[in-house]
């Protein structure tokens, strides 16, 4: 059983399909969901909550049928949305404890557990402040902290980031990476910024245009080791590109001279020297680094077909 | 886990069934409600009428009393008028409190757009309108017919034996009369409150909501001569249904008077379209848009 999985979901509001057929199964301990604005990240997750009612298709989300148990869904899952969304007249502790009762906790439980959330996100000193006095970066702990309060088996971030300054970003992915590590509680973080997917999340499932243009499992990618060359060369790079292809690497050539090839194993650097030396071709500058969640992405929005695919490289 | 050591672990104890959560929603309603200086005042000055009324209760149940304060005859009679007249001072007292407190329930989720977040916990639209539909009804109850049937005790209590036996489809009446009042009452403060961003702007759009149909129903009735015009006036038929109830003498001569079935349609029409109104603002508004 997956944490998510789809079965050719179709979902269409106002007469218009948002999500087109999504199909497959995520396991991973910390999904990240991407797409360009409108790919249908927070209709996906909407559904997930049962706010939408599928056209056809079904979702299920740790098993359960996002159709037929909406309300054992959102026992299990806890949410923290996108916008500001809190009842700015309570104090932290009274909103935290407020939105834990309704998660089924008993008030002194509740009570129990709205402190400690507070202080687990680091409100714990203005817990008694009234929230609208809060800046951007408390309110959206705040929002995590009632996400957690009652102990969530699945944990729905959506765009955690959004508008912090670069210090609370990294404590928000801190704390995520802290919430991962306890392994308790699955994770699904919306968001736009690759760089906080791949930060803290191992597996992705990327939208486009309301249809899977992949899912990729991230730690299967970092472990395959494969290596990505980025080269700037001087002179005609088609014969060296032709070369490279020959050898059995993977080859792009960009206007400028760039090149970017992803060698298999046996391919080493010297080879690459060579063939260019045999080209003609003069190396200005190599870089050689991993596949990033940015290449698995740009493909996969450029991906125009239906299938879903499992992005991956050739070995 | 612990605040000292930071740490995050999952709750593990029981939780509590679903049918309750409608009444934590009403509990924190109660709560953000009372909150309110002004609704204390309110409510204060809401339960001064009863004391009078008791006042009066006592006089005419104690001949001491009554030659204590000069008057031996029977001034003042408890009877069904006696709490027809209670029963309307209280419930358009709840008017007021209600145009008061109704949109603190609501607005302040919808200033904020506490709603994705509320409604992300296991409550359904239904359990969290329920949930705030109960918070109001039960404020108004502390005007209406609580101390309505407290008073109709005191007079069972006080007053010779076949006087109880007589009236006792008296307090019954009075508590469905009040009942079927502030649930009304309670949709429309809801259905207005979710549709007005400001709460002084939603008080007033309460009234208007009572008042404007009933001059406009007054119109009606002088230019077309018909008595049906009194179906848009909420003052009138509700006085029509508490005299109905309580078995007090009518208010209105007979050709004005309207059919009972025509005021339940009304009425039912009415909380129809406020229980719509209601749901449509809290659906548009569950989800996060764009």
């Amino acid at each position: 059983m997956g944490v998510i999985d789809l079965d050719r979901l179709v979902v269409q509001l106002g007469g218009r399909t948002v999500l087109d057929g999504l199909a497959g199964e995520l396991r991973g301990h910390a999904i990240g969901l991407l797409g360009p604005n409108g790919a249908g990240k927070s209709t996906l997750i909407n559904t997930l909550l049962g706010f939408h009612t599928p056209a056809s298709g079904n979702a299920r989300v740790l098993g359960l049928d996002a159709r037929s148990d909406r309300m054992r869904i959102r026992q299990s899952v806890g949410y923290m949305p996108e916008n500001d969304s809190f009842i700015g007249n309570l104090n932290g502790v009274h909103f935290v404890r407020y939105m834990a009762e309704l998660a089924g906790l008993p008030p002194g439980e509740a009570l129990e557990r709205a402190h400690e959330a507070l202080f687990f996100v680091g409100l714990g000193e203005v817990r008694y402040r009234k929230i609208s006095t809060y800046s951007l970066g408390m309110k959206q702990l705040i929002k995590l902290a009632q996400a957690l309060a009652h102990g969530p088996r699945l944990l729905i971030l959506d765009e955690p980031t959004n508008g912090l300054d670069p210090s609370a970003r990294q404590r928000m992915i801190q704390l995520i990476k802290d919430i991962r590590r306890q392994g308790s509680t699955r994770l699904l973080i919306s968001s736009h910024l690759l760089r906080d997917i791949d930060d803290t999340c191992d597996e992705v499932l990327i939208l486009n245009k309301g249809r899977v243009a992949a899912i990729s499992n991230i730690e299967e990618e970092r472990r395959s080791h494969r290596n990505f060359i980025e080269l700037e060369t001087e002179g005609s790079a088609e014969a060296f590109v032709h070369k490279m292809r020959g050898a059995g690497c993977e080859c792009a050539s960009f206007p400028g001279g760039r090149v970017k090839l992803v060698m298999p194993d046996a391919i080493t650097l010297r080879d690459v020297y060579v063939a260019a030396a045999d080209s003609g071709v003069q190396i200005r500058r190599i870089q050689q680094r991993r596949d990033s969640l940015e290449d698995i992405f740009m493909r996969a929005v450029d991906y125009e077909g239906g299938r879903v695919e499992h992005v991956s490289l050739p070995s | 886990m612990s605040v000292f050591h930071h740490d995050y672990q999952a709750f593990t104890g029981r939780v509590t069934p679903l049918w309750t959560r409608p009444l934590v929603l009403a509990r924190y309603g109660l709560k953000e409600v009372w909150a309110s200086k002004i609704a204390v005042g309110l409510l204060v000055l809401s339960l001064l009428p009863p004391i009078v009324f008791l006042v009066m209760i006592y006089l005419a149940d104690n001949p001491v009393a009554r030659a204590l304060v000069g008057r031996e005859s029977d001034l003042i009679t408890i009877n069904e008028r006696f709490f027809l007249r209670l029963l309307a001072t209280q419930c358009w007292l709840a008017l007021v409190l209600a145009a008061w407190i109704a949109p603190r329930l609501i607005a302040s989720d919808l200033a904020d757009n506490a709603l994705p977040i509320l409604l992300s916990h296991p409550i359904s639209r239904f359990s969290y309108i329920f949930g705030k539909f109960l918070a109001l009804i039960t404020s108004l109850s502390y005007v209406t017919w609580i101390p309505c049937i407290v008073l109709f005790l005191y007079q069972c209590y006080s007053s010779p034996q076949p006087w109880t036996l007589a009236h006792l489809p008296l307090g019954m009446g009075m508590m469905a009369g009040a009942l079927l009042w502030i649930a009304l009452l309670s949709l429309l403060g809801l259905a207005v409150s979710s549709w007005v961003k400001w709460r002084v702007v939603a008080t007033g759009a309460i009234f208007a909501v009572v008042f404007v149909p009933a001059g406009v129903g007054g119109i009606a009735n002088a230019i077309l001569r018909t008595r049906w015009g009194f179906l848009l006036n909420i003052p009138v038929m509700m006085s029509e249904v508490w005299q109905r109830l309580l078995g007090a003498p009518a208010i209105l001569n007979s050709l004005m008077s309207m059919p009972t079935p025509a005021i339940a349609a009304v009425l039912i029409l009415a909380s129809l379209v406020f229980a719509a109104m209601l749901n449509a603002r809290i659906r548009a508004r569950e989800v996060v848009r764009g």
